[in-house]
């Protein structure tokens, strides 16, 4: 009897524990169709919105074919820096120890050639000052006018040395407004003698004397105004395009003040003064905090103010264009994202500008990113004037969005 | 102030608008009732210059300016009020009512101390509580966000207020309060109101009404006379009958002297009929005889719900048998094949 009882006991312990399993395992499989149904949903939805997906899916892959197209060149990578060469050698030399003069100079022209011979250089000109008098002027201007990066200069003694069996001299006067370059242009440089050593049998001996043009002097901190920068275009292209990027689509009351006798145009000119006056004081307070930190400014107050207010002013103009064009605040964020991406990768610092194939160096060039750093550069290191091809393409490009967003703005769609 | 003629609204192949007519005078409240895509809101865009000319035509003068000249919409919005059905699409929710004002009202070139007067003025009309004056508008409730989309409608005293569904969406107890305040305004500013809605208690307050279907209009005319205008000038007999079904409605139907039966209830049924005084008893005796179970019954004269219900159905009953007359002919020559 007992015995019975324990075993039905047992059974139903059994029993009950089985069901308490099927009871679990029943929820379980209730809660993962339940999540199931939810990611069926959340699909469905992405779906609807076609652009989340191209942004998530198609821009990624995009990005990585744009890096490999550029940097997977092997032609592209090796971009001959323009330099100009100056030659005193055919000048008098007088040796100071026995005052005897010569005026050999067998070697500059050879010299000339084994850079004409370097893939690393390329020969823009090439000046002897006993003729031109200028010639280390003209240079100069070149290097302020960024046409070239390196001058070379030939000293007076240079054919004397290599006569008489010294080690040679060069004198390299590289662009240092861009510290990135510099290592770039001297190793271009003693490629050059690399070719011209063998090219005519010489012992190896050879010294560049480098003048830095264009440095940050002592007293001021390298790396803060390297940093200056590269950060002020970046920063005031996307804080004005972070700005600007909603003010159209959020502003739904429109619909009701377009039944006023207000006008369109009106509301539109009305955005773009009321940022323009948020920017100007923007640039003020920078450059003035900018200054107070030690900035090393060459050129003037005012060129610097001008090259801000440019790229800031064609940071809003994208802003208002993509905050006019995008249909929600969804798409206007989306779209941010996209052209930010876009301005980054193609502003010339990660992937050199030179190095990029033809169509999308235009693009690159049609950009604002990539006119920033030289915009600012120019003027901080060199004091050059703002008025530069930099200063008139951020123009027009700005414009041409101003006046796009204008018609845009014009048709876009209200109704109460 | 508003007068319409012939108005056709087509867009691409959608004919939207047919043949519309009708005419506001000074200080009415005119309303225009249709179900949702009867083509109400196309109405009220072309008297607010919101549709271009190439997609409407017809004689339409807006406090006697034609909205079909672009020279002229300038001087009729600054004419005429609006009120839309979405406050979201009205007022600024950031900004407090005081300074929402000032936004609207600097695009009419009003002076800004006579703007905050005439404010103030409507604000207590429509008992927009002080406090909330300079809060933002976020915070204040719904019925308050309406009444100041009102009071932004009439701040630079337009002579015609166009209201979108004034109605749709407020709480239905507060959907009297609304019609109420509009009334008050109209009393009290004079102001002439055309509410466009499908909110048919709206009627109560309306001089005319205008009633829209498929872009047609059916009726223009103060309540009253539509109302009287049904058998027996809109005497109605309200009958609840126990197991009421489509049979007995049928047989009803088909008794001589009546002339529509509505359905208003689960076991309530409204009939009107000719000379009603006279055939009341007889109808009443009728039902007895029939031994359906007669549960209570009450005269009244029809609301306007019940005139158009009438009207829409004796519209569409209308539509049905024109369909079969084309069926029939479209047919025929088929047969004689
Ligand atoms: N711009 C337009 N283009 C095409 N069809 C439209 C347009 N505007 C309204 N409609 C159509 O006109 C009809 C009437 O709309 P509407 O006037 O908004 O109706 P209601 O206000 O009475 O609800 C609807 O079927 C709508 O789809
Ligand atoms: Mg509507």
């Amino acid at each position: 009897m007992s015995r019975i009882n324990l075993k039905n006991w047992r059974c139903d312990k059994i029993n009950r524990r089985e069901s308490q399993d099927k009871k679990r395992s029943f929820k379980l499989k209730n809660g993962l169709v339940r999540l199931l149904k939810q990611i069926k949903k959340e699909f469905r939805l992405l779906w609807t919105d076609k652009f989340n997906m191209f942004i998530a899916l198609i821009v990624p892959p995009l990005v990585i074919l744009a890096l490999g197209l550029t940097s997977g060149n092997p032609r592209a990578t090796v971009q001959p820096i323009n330099c100009v060469v100056v030659s005193y050698d055919s000048n008098v030399f007088i040796d100071e120890n026995n005052f005897t003069e010569s005026t050999l100079d067998d070697y500059n022209l050879k010299y000339v050639e084994a850079v004409n011979a370097s893939n690393l250089l390329n020969l823009v000109q090439f000046f002897n000052a006993t003729e031109e008098i200028y010639a280390m002027e003209t240079a100069r201007n070149l290097l302020t006018a960024k046409q070239i990066k390196v001058i070379i200069s030939i000293p007076v003694d240079f054919s004397e040395l290599i006569e008489w069996g010294y080690p040679g001299l060069i004198d390299c006067v590289t662009d240092s407004s861009d510290i990135q370059k510099i290592q770039v242009s001297l190793n271009a440089v003693y490629d050059s003698i690399k070719i011209f050593v063998f090219q005519n049998n010489l012992s190896p001996q050879f010294k560049i004397k480098g003048y830095e043009e264009f440095s940050i002097p002592e007293g001021y901190s390298f790396s803060y105004n390297y940093m200056i920068v590269l950060v002020l275009s970046f920063m005031i292209i996307g804080v004005g395009m972070v700005s600007t990027i909603l003010i159209v689509v959020q502003e739904k009351p429109v619909a009701r003040l377009l039944l006023t006798p207000v006008k369109r145009l009106e509301i539109l000119t009305a955005k773009y003064l009321t940022y323009i006056s948020i920017l100007i004081i923007q640039n003020l307070s920078l450059i003035s905090t900018a200054l107070a930190f030690g900035l090393y400014l060459v050129g003037s107050f005012l060129d610097l103010f001008l090259a801000l207010f440019i790229l800031g002013f064609t940071g809003l103009t994208l802003g208002i264009f993509i905050s006019s064009v995008s249909k929600t605040k969804t798409q206007a964020n989306q779209l941010f994202l996209a052209t930010f991406l876009v301005l980054i990768l193609l502003s010339g610092i990660f992937i050199p500008i030179e190095a990029m194939p033809i169509y999308l160096q235009v693009i690159a060039y049609i950009l604002p990113l990539s006119h920033g750093s030289p915009l600012i550069n120019s003027i901080i290191t060199k004091g050059r004037s703002v008025f530069g091809f930099d200063f008139f393409a951020l123009l027009g490009v700005s414009l041409i969005l101003v006046g796009l967003s204008y018609i845009i703005f014009q048709r876009r769609k209200y109704e109460v | 102030m508003v007068s319409v003629e012939d108005l056709n609204v087509i867009f691409g192949k959608k004919h939207i608008v047919h043949d519309v007519s009708f005419s506001v005078k000074k200080g009415e409240i005119i309303g225009m009732f249709g179900i949702s895509g009867a083509g109400k809101t196309t109405v009220i865009r072309v008297l607010t210059c919101q549709i271009e000319k190439k997609n409407w035509n017809g004689t339409v003068s807006v406090t006697g300016l034609d909205p079909s000249k672009k020279a002229n919409h300038s001087k009729i919005l600054s004419n005429i009020g609006y009120v839309p059905q979405l406050e979201l699409l009205n007022l600024y929710f950031e900004l407090t009512p005081m300074v929402n004002v000032e936004v609207f009202t600097s695009t009419y070139g009003m002076d800004k101390k006579e703007a905050k007067k005439t404010a103030e003025k409507l604000f207590k009309i429509l008992d927009i509580p002080k406090d909330t004056w300079k809060k933002r508008v976020k915070k204040m409730s719904g019925g308050e966000k309406k009444r100041l989309s009102m009071a932004i409608g009439l701040i630079h005293s337009p002579d015609v207020l166009f209201l979108d569904e004034p109605t749709t969406g407020v709480d239905a107890s507060r959907r009297y309060d609304v019609l109420s305040y509009l009334k008050k305004l109209n009393q009290q500013l004079n102001t002439t109101m055309f509410i466009i809605t499908h909110d048919l208690e709206a009627a109560l307050i309306c001089d005319k009404t205008a009633i829209l279907r498929e872009g047609r209009l059916l009726e223009f005319d103060t309540p009253q006379n539509l109302i009287s205008s049904l058998p027996s000038n809109g005497l109605v007999a309200r009958i609840s009958i126990e197991n009421l079904n489509q049979k007995i409605i049928n047989v009803i139907q088909g008794y001589p002297s009546i002339k529509k039966v509505l359905r208003v209830g689960n076991e309530t049924i409204e009939v009107l009929m000719d000379q009603f005084d006279e055939n009341l008893p007889k109808f009443m005796k009728f039902l007895f005889e029939k031994e359906y179970k007669v549960i209570s019954m009450s005269r009244d004269i029809a609301n306007f719900r019940r005139y158009f219900q009438i009207r829409i159905q004796e519209e569409e009953t209308k539509e049905k048998v024109q369909t079969q007359i084309e069926l029939i002919n479209n047919g025929g020559p088929q047969y004689q094949n």
